[in-house]
């Protein structure tokens, strides 16, 4: 009987699964509420909104944009190297130092954007002065600019050559993985593609000329970067900020005095890097002017402050499901297709005007495309952003427009602002509404 | 445990298994679901034991352990308490689409004794409604002028339960009088759902709460024995209005039926009873929803067999109280075998039920297994 009871309990209890949920027959056998969904676009919801530039300078962008897009921009890259030890010491423990004698440089710029449909497109190395600095305009450089050509490299050319593997790092990891190649030319310029293509390490074999050792400079050097091309003459150079700057590699030797060392007269090879203690870039036309508009991007970089007026029952009483920001832009951004841009939108953590601090939850981020010659409504989907201030009434509800990656570029976009009542930001909220539970 | 053996150890190891089973999730003191009350308070539930579900509910009205009346207290002369549960397989028809359900309820527990030689005082819990039930929507719906496929889920898990306390006297050999007073309670737990084909632009919305739902009743009724093989039975029952409550706010009040019913049992010699049993209950007077029934049900059954292994059988029918258009019927075939063991201190009742519910737009299909256990430590 034992056996019995238990393998009778047993049965109840392995019996103990619910699947209690069917196909709806509805309305007939349905609960009386529905799930009831509504799409509002809220056209005078956001307002207060304004714009402030100066958040990121030229000087501190992750890339130097280079470009010659005639009617549209010309854009100059400029840098100045650190200073170079122009003697070395001879002796350890001797203060006798002896000059060294330059032999040849290895110079480096990193393309970390371009435009692959350009055709020609050709890079020239300019000196600038090494005084060259912040305070620097595209007016002051300009003769710099317009001087002897350094050096010059055809990338299409070099691009368009037979590839080069070296057969020591043929078989490399990185290689492999990336499908890195390298390509040379007859004036010593070597091309490496690297990270699959998206950036394009570029070498100069510079002598003492292009690169000299002045003393009275301490070895400084200040280069300035131009860029032409049949078309779409567009790229971004890698500075310090985003770890990928123009690098300089001085090979040199000197001669070791009879007066010191037990091996006199003898010649020592050597070698030294430069990296940039500034970088910069400078365009014509500049930036212009905040007016009435919502500008985004341009250098120094501009934001957007735009503030939400939550009505209580976006708070309460329902769902959101989906939330998007509509911006109407006041033109088509100008320039080469690879100068497209994100526009990121980000919480404020308190509203603070200008200085908000900005959320650093990204999963609330949203962001979207920009593309050059677009003139399109912008559509930005803000739904969790939304969802956390319906939630949570003590969040500022406000957010930022921002460019992605800012001050890089001289594209700016501007959108008609609240000032402009047919064409003003609007917000377009999905949401759902509370289920009447409790009732039959 | 075996047969014979009267220590009593085992009852009591059941008992306590009774004991854990008052205590189980409420959501569970179901009876069995149907689509039929989604759209009404919920699926009234049986006050039967095993004994009397397996008579198809005809010997509920003789039965101590069936919490359906309260003068039937007074037959216990020791201690006792019983347990009920069951598995149901349930297939639907709604309007040509078909699905199958499953569920394990604990729908009934009484346990009682005597105070005095004519007073018995008993107690436990039944199920007043099931609201246990899940629907699936799939839908599409034009949002920002694109068709946007979309799957509602609304669920709802628990049952509102009787709480019983009632007393029952003997007022003459013939006669009995029992009294009832009813503690309607329970929750559920609900959830609304809404999920997009569409989730990279869409966010899935969830909702969820809790009702808890309130009233009181109060019962009574008269057993009296014609004859010596003879029994007739009354009962009546009346509840306040049921209170629904989300968040401590009242969303709801709704008024509950009056319940009345007659049943006859006879003896027909020392291994063989015949019952038969008649419910009235006004449901069509819940003023809220659009379509309540009144119900009439009736049932009839036999138990045949030695009292310590019976065989019983029986025949139900009626209607739900809820459902569109003309009024749903409920026909229903059970059987069942009884045990005793520990010396009758124990008994153990199994059983079978066949349900068939109609009504417009919508056919169920229902089989159940019943297990029953009864302990008089």
């Amino acid at each position: 009987v034992t056996r019995q009871l238990a393998f009778l309990f047993l049965l109840a209890a392995a019996a103990c699964t619910e699947q209690v949920t069917a196909p709806a027959s509805c309305p007939n056998f349905c609960p009386t509420d529905s799930i009831a969904i509504r799409d509002t676009i809220f056209t005078t919801i956001i307002e207060r909104d304004s714009s402030f530039r100066g958040y990121v300078p030229s000087y501190g962008a992750e890339a130097m944009s280079v470009a010659d897009l005639p009617g549209i921009v010309d854009s100059r890259a400029f840098f100045v190297l650190s200073k170079a030890a122009t003697r070395v010491t001879v002796k350890t423990g001797d203060t006798t130092t002896t000059p060294i004698i330059p032999d040849s440089v290895r110079f480096r710029l990193s393309i970390v954007g371009r435009d692959t449909l350009a055709t020609n497109l050709r890079i020239r190395l300019y000196h600038v002065p090494i005084t060259s600095d912040s305070s620097s305009t595209f007016a002051s450089l300009d003769a710099a600019f317009n001087g002897p050509v350094v050096d010059s490299v055809n990338v299409s050319a070099l691009l368009a050559s037979p590839a080069f593997i070296d057969t020591v790092q043929a078989d490399s990891l990185e290689r492999r993985f990336y499908g890195d190649t390298t390509y040379r030319d007859g004036g010593g310029h070597i091309l490496a593609v690297r990270d699959s293509g998206r950036i394009l390490d570029l070498y100069f074999h510079l002598d003492t000329v292009q690169a000299p050792v002045v003393e009275a400079d301490s070895g400084q050097l200040g280069f300035g970067v131009r860029v032409a091309a049949d078309s779409l003459a567009s790229i971004a150079l890698g500075t310090n900020e985003a770890g990928r700057p123009p690098f300089l590699q001085r090979f040199f030797h000197h001669t070791i005095p009879d007066t010191v060392s037990t091996q006199p007269d003898s010649s020592v090879s050597g070698n030294q890097t430069q990296t940039p203690l500034f970088d910069s870039f400078v365009f014509d036309p500049p930036s212009p002017a905040l007016d009435s508009n919502l500008a985004v991007g341009g250098v120094p970089a501009a934001r957007a402050l735009l503030r939400v007026a939550m009505p209580a029952f976006l708070h309460d009483s329902i769902d959101v499901v989906r939330a998007t920001l509509i911006l109407v832009p006041v033109s088509a951004v100008q320039g080469a297709p690879s100068d497209s841009f994100r526009v990121l939108a980000r919480p404020v953590l308190a509203d603070l005007g200008a200085k908000s601090p900005l959320g650093t939850n990204s999963t609330q981020y949203g962001s979207t495309a920009i593309h050059i010659g677009g003139s399109d409504t912008v559509n930005i989907e803000l739904t969790n952003l939304v969802r956390a201030w319906s939630l949570d009434t003590t969040m500022a509800t406000a957010f930022i427009l921002g460019q992605v990656p800012e001050a890089t570029s001289y594209t700016e976009i501007r959108f008609y602002s609240s000032r402009a009542p047919t064409v003003r930001p609007g917000l377009h909220v999905t949401y759902v509404k509370r289920f009447r539970f409790g009732e039959p | 445990v075996t047969v014979g053996r009267s220590d009593g150890r085992t009852a009591a190891a059941l008992l306590g298994l009774i004991i854990l089973a008052t205590v189980w999730p409420s959501g569970r003191l179901a009876a069995q679901d149907s689509q039929f009350g989604i759209r009404g308070l919920g699926t009234p539930g049986k006050l039967e034991s095993v004994r009397a579900r397996t008579t198809g509910g005809a010997f509920a009205p003789f039965d101590a352990f069936s919490p359906l009346t309260d003068a039937v207290l007074a037959d216990v002369r020791r201690m006792s308490a019983s347990f009920t549960s069951g598995a149901s397989w349930r297939s639907i028809d709604a309007s040509g689409v078909q699905s199958s359900l499953r569920g394990t309820r604990f729908p009934a527990m009484v346990i009682a004794g005597p105070v005095t030689r004519r007073i018995v005082v008993g107690g436990g819990f039944s199920t007043y409604l099931d609201r246990s039930f899940g629907v699936v929507i799939n839908d599409t719906i034009d949002l920002r002028g694109v068709q946007q496929p979309i799957t509602d889920a609304i669920t709802s898990d628990g049952a509102i339960a009787d709480l019983r306390i009632a007393v029952a006297a003997r007022l003459h050999s013939r006669l009995a009088l029992g009294l009832g007073l009813h503690r309607i309670t329970g929750s559920t737990r609900v959830n609304a759902t809404r999920s997009f084909a569409d989730t990279a632009n869409y966010r899935t919305s969830t909702a969820r709460d809790e009702v808890a739902y309130g009233a009181t009743g109060g019962s009574a009724s008269l057993l009296f024995d014609v004859t010596s093989d003879l029994r007739v039975a009354g009962w009546f029952r009346t509840d306040s209005r049921l209170r629904a409550d989300v968040g401590g706010h009242t969303v709801a009040e709704n008024d509950l039926p009056l319940t009345y019913g007659t049943g006859l049992q006879w003896r027909a010699g020392a291994q063989a009873s015949v019952a038969g049993s008649l419910t009235w209950r006004n449901w069509g007077a819940v003023q809220s929803i659009a379509n309540a029934h009144d119900t009439f049900n009736w049932s009839v059954g036999a138990e045949i067999g030695s009292p310590a292994s019976p065989f019983r059988f029986g025949l139900r029918g009626g209607q739900l109280p809820f459902g569109v258009g003309k009024t749903p019927t409920e026909v229903g075939y059970s059987a069942g075998l009884g045990r005793q063991f520990s010396g009758g201190r124990g008994r153990l009742d199994i059983g079978l039920e066949r349900l068939q519910r109609s009504g417009t737009g919508l056919n169920e299909r229902v089989w159940t297994f019943l297990l029953g256990l009864t302990v008089r430590p």
